[in-house]
């Protein structure tokens, strides 16, 4: 090599590396703040259509720039293309949920509608295909109702007592537990016999059952109705008829408040509802809705149920009644408790211990269901 | 004269689109002012800053919904449903006010008019994911899974982000026994919000139903985790030792069963069942 062309050789490398340090990002390729930079200053010059381009650039080269999405919002939004717009600058919230401005934009964009964002298509999981095989099975037969009429397809049938709890013992001897059980099991031959609906026993033998237990099996099988059995009992041997609890917000008499206290007093799990000051809980909104819907359906079967009972049984109706139950306050449907007779009176014991009896009971049963 | 005139027009015109200009910024700068302090729960501050913007712009949609929202905190509800229906009487189509509207409804146990202020919005936005998962969830809590699946698919095909949504749609889907949609709704709700115990909850019914106890009650117990008071998994999980407890009793296995019982009492120790069971076959 002649001095000439060593000299020339240095002088090029002394431009390029003058160069590299002035511009270093054409050897080391544009970071996502320059695009992000470059973006801004068009959306500044009324570019959005390039300053799209550049943003995508710089989302792409960092996923988690929330002033890149912002800025992405902006330009979207001066195109006119809404979804993709708003789309953006949710995600600038997401990644910063101290960006205001992009917040703001959000709930102001959407507000009216706007289009729908196409998505695109993911290859299907193992879950996901034999989600979609179950569902063109089952979605074809599948009834559709419209309307907003309570459904009840699913039963859970709950017979009071059992086991070592005997519930209230007849003069003659005869037991609630074991009425209740074949009550229940009756009752659950019948509605598998006629179809229509399922039916769910909480127990099937001589065992006790915690009350928590009972609506926690309710919920287990998304019942829509819970059915719990009982017999009733009073010191008053004169005392007979039929009666019907159900849950509601207020006691509907003082012994009924009394009876739920009681009931109450031994569980002591819930944390009370702690409300948040300046804050919605929408869910919560939604919950206490379902609840006093539960009950007030739950008003309505138990006026039907003591309706029939009136009709078809050869007991004296003592009507509906309500109080504030934790057991069935918490399960997720409407649910009743049953007395059908007094077990202290002599004459509704003797009844209590005939099958023709026992069968006119699920009679009245099945027809406040129906 | 006539030039005289045209220099007055001149000045009205440049006046106005000055005071136009100004106005526009004064509202601006409210709204964003009264947007960041709503933000920062500053709820009073905000109020008089929205307040202030339908002073100077009575039709601001956005500032009057933002005082809805904010009444709505601050359980001023008459309030609210004023403001919200002050934007429907400005623009109907503006289905945010609808939405709140029917949710104040929803609040009053008004069903009725909730479920048309949510069918309104539909018609008006046939791609509206929220007014989908309230009517989705009106039929979930009338107990008619299919009208439920329907809407609620909808609310997630139209915004798959929402956690609740895919809960809800596995609840629908858990009613009517269809148990890999309900899967893979809760699974998909557990991956936007993986503390939401109600889904995990719910998974753990599905294995304990198919006979799957070991992994219901390793899912009941990640409730636990998450919220050592959840009551929901403290019962499951002390029905499931009882059924455990009777299954190994019933196949003779008598120390099964008394292990069973004494773990349904550690999880929930007023459980009469296990405490009488144990009482009774404790020795063994």
């Amino acid at each position: 090599m002649d001095r000439r062309s060593f000299l020339n050789l240095l002088g090029k490398g002394l431009l390029a590396s003058s160069t590299i340090s002035l511009f270093p990002s054409l050897v080391w390729g544009k970071t996502s703040f320059d695009y992000a930079l470059e973006g801004q200053n068009l959306i500044q010059g009324g570019s959005y259509e390039k300053a799209v381009k550049a943003l995508k650039e710089a989302v792409r080269l960092d996923p988690e720039s929330d002033w890149a999405f912002g800025l992405l919002g902006r330009a979207y939004r001066g195109l006119g293309r809404k979804a993709e717009a708003v789309d953006a600058f949710r995600q600038a919230v997401r990644l910063n949920p101290e960006d205001v401005y992009s917040r703001m934009m959000t709930e102001i964009m959407t507000q009216k509608p706007i289009p729908k964002l196409k998505k695109t298509k993911k290859p299907l999981t193992s879950l996901e295909k034999k989600a979609l095989e179950e569902e063109a099975q089952m979605l074809s037969w599948l009834r559709s109702e419209d309307g907003l009429r309570y459904q009840v397809k699913r039963v859970v049938i709950d017979a009071g007592h059992g086991g070592f709890d005997s519930g209230a013992v007849g003069k003659a001897g005869l037991k609630e537990k074991d009425v209740t059980l074949d009550l229940a099991k009756r009752l659950h031959q019948r509605l598998q016999r006629s179809g229509g609906i399922k039916s769910f026993l909480t127990r099937t033998g001589d065992y006790y059952v915690p009350l928590s237990e009972r609506t926690v099996i309710a919920n287990q099988y998304h019942a829509d109705l819970f059915i719990s059995i009982h017999i009733n009992a009073n010191k008053n041997r004169d005392a007979r008829g039929s009666e019907t609890y159900f849950c509601s917000e207020r006691a509907s008499s003082k012994e009924a408040a009394r009876v739920a206290a009681l009931e109450n007093a031994v569980l002591k799990y819930d944390t009370p509802f702690k409300k948040r000051r300046g804050y919605i809980d929408i869910e919560e909104i939604l919950f206490q809705f379902e609840r006093k819907l539960y009950w007030s359906e739950s008003g309505k079967f138990a006026r039907g149920f003591q309706k029939r009972f009136g009709q078809y049984l050869p007991l004296k109706s003592r009507g509906v009644h309500s109080a504030n139950f934790y057991v069935l306050r918490k399960a997720k449907m409407p649910s009743i408790l049953l007395e059908t007779g007094f077990i202290s009176n002599p004459r509704n014991e003797s009844m209590l211990k005939q099958d023709v009896f026992r069968e006119r009971i699920v009679d009245a049963i099945v027809r406040g269901l129906v | 004269m006539r030039i005289r005139g045209r220099v007055v027009i001149f000045a009205v015109l440049v006046f106005f689109c000055w005071s136009g200009v100004a106005l526009a910024a004064d509202v601006n700068d409210l709204l964003f002012r009264g947007a960041d302090f709503h933000y920062k729960g500053k709820l009073d501050e905000a109020i008089a800053s929205f307040q202030a913007t339908v002073r100077v712009d009575p039709g601001n949609e956005y500032a009057h919904n933002q005082l809805g929202i904010l009444y709505a905190k601050k359980e001023r509800f008459n309030d609210a449903f004023r403001e919200f229906s002050r934007v429907v009487q400005i623009d109907h189509r503006n289905t945010y006010a609808l939405l709140w509207l029917g949710i104040l409804y929803l609040r009053q146990n008004d069903l009725n008019n909730a479920f048309e202020k949510f069918q309104e919005i539909i018609r008006i936005d046939p791609n509206n994911a929220d007014a989908y998962y309230y009517l989705g969830a009106i039929y979930n809590f009338r107990h008619n899974p299919a009208k439920a699946i329907e809407y609620l698919k909808k609310a997630r095909d139209a915004d798959s982000g929402e956690a609740d949504t895919h809960y809800r749609l596995g609840k629908a889907f858990h009613n009517v026994d269809m148990i890999y949609n309900a899967l893979l709704e809760y699974d998909r709700a557990l991956r936007l919000k993986p503390s939401y115990t109600a889904a995990i909850n719910e998974t753990g019914w599905i294995y304990y139903n198919h006979g799957n106890y070991e992994q219901a009650v390793k899912e009941w117990k990640k409730t636990l985790k998450i919220n050592s008071r959840d009551r929901d998994a403290i019962f499951n999980l002390a029905k499931a030792y009882n059924d455990l407890a009777w299954k190994a009793l019933s196949s003779g296995d008598k120390k099964k069963a008394v292990r069973y019982w004494k773990k349904t009492l550690a999880i929930n120790p007023s459980n009469k069942a296990a405490k009488y069971n144990l009482k009774k076959y404790g020795k063994y």
